[in-house]
């Protein structure tokens, strides 16, 4: 046990905190293969990955928040949203009936056996991630509210 | 096993400095449960028994990953340490600290090679699927070769093989399956119309040790699939048998007394538009369960579970509404007349409704609506107990009623500062037909949320919940506040109190008190309570937990 987290602190020490965007497959609502990376890399463009699931309380609370901010938001700063669905086989078809009844307006993807997930080492949902040239440039890990006011200020110095 | 984690540290030493000079990526992520179980005269059984810990009182489960990526490779390593034992009612195999996963990985457009310990799924993986669950100790992983194809940018053909992980081991059996996926929309250049099709073949070839065998030591399964879209409206198919094996009713128990092929059919159709979606599925099962090895079937731990079967029933987030779940009851038990399983039959319904802004029910910031029915029976037929033991089903017929679940939440924005969330459930569980035991569970659920917003990032949390049950532990009452100190910070206590039990000394207090802080990718929570014995559920696959009573710690963390 003591090695475990020697070894953790000793990585932790010796990373980077910019680290680049996996390469995994996903595939969008309509059954498209979408590429973690090469789908969305276009240049300087702020993109906010939002990993959720339908049977996720906190993820909805701050999906919903998210989608009712999104008009103010982007007067101020561009960006995109992409909410990523962990859902399994089980509740994976709640995902386009709840998204539509919700009216939200992101892009959904789906990590169906959660590889996406699994190639960040993510937890739990809800848990949001901002990526900029494919590089992950800020983490949050939980949704409490208020964490939307956080994510916005830092959208906007990141811009 | 000192070592081997050392020279993993020394041995990423080059590659870390090595990472943050080219385009390579290192990431990994560590996480840790950890329990003190502790004695609790108050926390009283069944049978006045208080509430003792087990040996080893101070467990945790343990996971590191890391990962490392160049260009078109990468490699991965997962180690997992149990000390000094795994947390209650885990996998006994989990049992030590050692290198659990391993791969290596190289990726192109067109072709995907991995070898070493890989998850997959076909399909919605009624045949097939290997995951990780870590608060369930479920991993499935496979252990072998997988190859992902794309010939052509409409063609996807996956091949794999390999032994499946049990605890630090792998099986003996070995696993062979095919998946072809034809994406029609892109081949035929729809517009608005999607249409996809796939199928599987999965083999699970395990040596059986009988005199006289009635079944093959490798059994076959199949599987075809078709999904499709047009605009607002979508529909999909999919339909899988399993050739005749023997059915194992009692774990361990492998014999020729009944031998049997299995089928699924999976049924999903809906409509969705913004502000409104209607989404329905019809599913059967007869004889689904799939394990890598026969016998596994009936284990306590999930363990070797080749596919998956989640119930089709809506994942409740209230206290309450979890306590009598349903589990899939995708295999066979003939055990009296009045206890006859050879599958399950039923559906789901969802209803999802947004009241716009400034309607008369919307109000200034809108209402949302959703609505859930699922209502699951037993397959009829006619069922042969004894000499020789068999049965034949109907195809569509309804036998007797394992569960039902009708539920209403409605959530409303009141104004920037306030939130409310209001929910009715409506179940009813038959408690013989799905654990075996006996009775039949009527219940009520009404649960009550608030939320208030006293800056932009401070907030506190209620909620009441109530259960009025017939049967059982009969009435519970359960109340939550969570407060949100900062973005770093909450807090929370919670109780659910069982007043409505017959026994006295069992109207227990389940209470608990925590505390978590989060920053950037880490997270650690710190509590102190009891846990309400019974099924802890994840996706529709659940873990039994006894009761107990201690201090949680849980860290997790990404790079």
């Amino acid at each position: 046990m003591k090695n475990f987290i020697f070894c953790l602190l000793f990585i932790g020490i010796n990373l980077n905190a910019q680290s680049n965007l996996p390469n995994v497959p996903l595939t969008n609502l309509e059954g498209k293969k979408v590429s973690s990376t090469a789908d969305f890399s276009e240049k300087d463009q702020l993109y906010v990955f939002s990993f959720w699931a339908t049977w996720c309380t906190p993820c909805i609370s701050e999906l919903d928040e998210i989608n009712d901010l999104m008009p103010e938001w982007k007067k101020e700063v561009d960006f995109k949203m992409v909410a990523v669905s962990i859902d399994d086989s089980r509740t994976q078809k709640r995902v386009k009936p709840l998204i539509n009844g919700k009216g939200w307006e992101f892009d959904i993807l789906l990590d169906s056996n959660q590889d996406f997930k699994r190639a960040l080492s993510i937890v739990n949902v809800p848990y949001t991630i901002v990526v900029k040239n494919n590089k992950i440039v800020h983490v949050q890990n939980g949704y409490v509210p208020g964490n939307e006011v956080e994510l916005l200020e830092k959208l906007k110095s990141l811009k | 096993m000192k070592k081997v984690v050392r020279l993993i540290c020394l041995s990423l030493l080059p590659v870390l400095s090595f990472s943050q000079q080219n385009n390579s990526v290192f990431s990994g992520g560590f996480e840790s449960n950890a329990q003190w179980y502790l004695n609790d005269k108050g926390l009283k059984d069944e049978f006045n028994n208080p509430t003792s810990h087990p040996e080893d009182p101070l467990r945790s489960n343990n996971y590191l990953f890391v990962n490392y990526a160049y260009k078109n490779w990468s490699f991965g390593i997962q180690g997992e340490s149990y000390v000094q034992n795994a947390l209650l009612n885990m996998n006994p195999k989990y049992n030590e600290t050692n290198v659990a996963t391993y791969f290596a990985r190289y990726k192109t457009e067109k072709i995907d090679i991995t070898a070493g310990y890989y998850y997959e799924q076909f399909g919605s993986g009624l045949l097939l699927r290997s995951w990780e669950d870590r608060a369930l100790g479920i991993n499935n992983a496979l252990r072998g070769v997988r190859i992902i194809f794309k010939p052509l940018d409409f063609i996807t053909l996956k091949s794999v093989y390999g032994q499946q992980r049990t605890g630090f081991d792998v099986t003996d059996s070995k696993i062979y399956g095919l998946d072809l996926e034809f994406d029609l929309k892109t081949a035929f250049k729809f517009q608005t119309s999607d249409l996809t099709v796939g199928f599987s073949y999965v083999g699970r070839d395990e040596e059986v040790d009988l005199p006289v065998q009635d079944f093959e030591d490798l059994t076959n399964a199949f599987a075809g699939r078709v999904s499709f879209s047009h605009n607002a409206f979508y529909v999909s198919s999919e339909m899988n048998y399993k050739a005749k094996d023997a059915v194992v009713q009692v774990n361990n128990q492998v014999n020729n007394r009944l031998v049997k092929p299995g089928s699924a059919l999976l049924l999903n159709t809906g409509y969705s538009k913004k502000g409104f979606g209607i989404d329905a599925t019809f599913r059967r099962l007869e004889n689904m369960s799939f394990f890598s090895e026969r016998g596994a079937k009936g284990n306590d731990f999930n363990d070797r579970l080749m596919n998956f079967i989640p119930s089709l029933t809506k994942q409740q987030h209230y206290n309450l509404a979890n306590i009598y779940v349903y589990q899939a009851q995708p295999g066979v038990f003939l055990a009296d007349e009045d206890l006859v399983k050879a599958g399950e039959i039923g559906g789901q319904l969802d209803l999802f409704y947004d009241f716009k802004k400034g309607t008369a029910l919307g109000g200034k910031n809108g209402m949302k609506v959703a609505l859930n029915m699922s209502s699951w029976n037993a397959l009829s037929g006619t069922f042969y107990i004894f000499n020789p033991q068999d049965y034949q089903t109907d195809f569509f017929s309804f036998g007797k009623r394992y569960y039902t679940d009708f539920n209403v939440e409605i959530t409303k924005k009141w104004n920037n500062k306030w939130q409310s969330a209001f929910s009715y459930i409506n179940q009813y569980y038959n408690k013989q037909m799905v654990e075996g035991t006996d009775g039949v569970v009527y219940s009520d659920i009404v649960a009550a949320e608030a939320t208030y917003k006293f800056t932009a990032t401070k907030s506190i949390r209620v909620v009441g919940e109530h259960m009025w049950a017939n049967y059982e532990k009969k009435n519970w009452a359960s109340a939550t506040v969570e407060f949100n100190l900062n973005s770093k910070f909450s807090f929370y206590a919670v109780d659910l109190y069982n007043y409505g039990n017959e026994l006295e000394y069992q109207r227990n207090h389940y209470y608990n008190f925590g505390g978590s802080f989060r920053k950037k990718s880490t997270r650690v929570a710190l509590s102190y309570g009891r846990q309400r014995g019974g099924l802890v559920c994840v996706g529709g696959v659940c873990r039994n937990v006894p009761e107990s009573s201690g201090i949680s710690l849980s860290l997790n963390t990404s790079f």
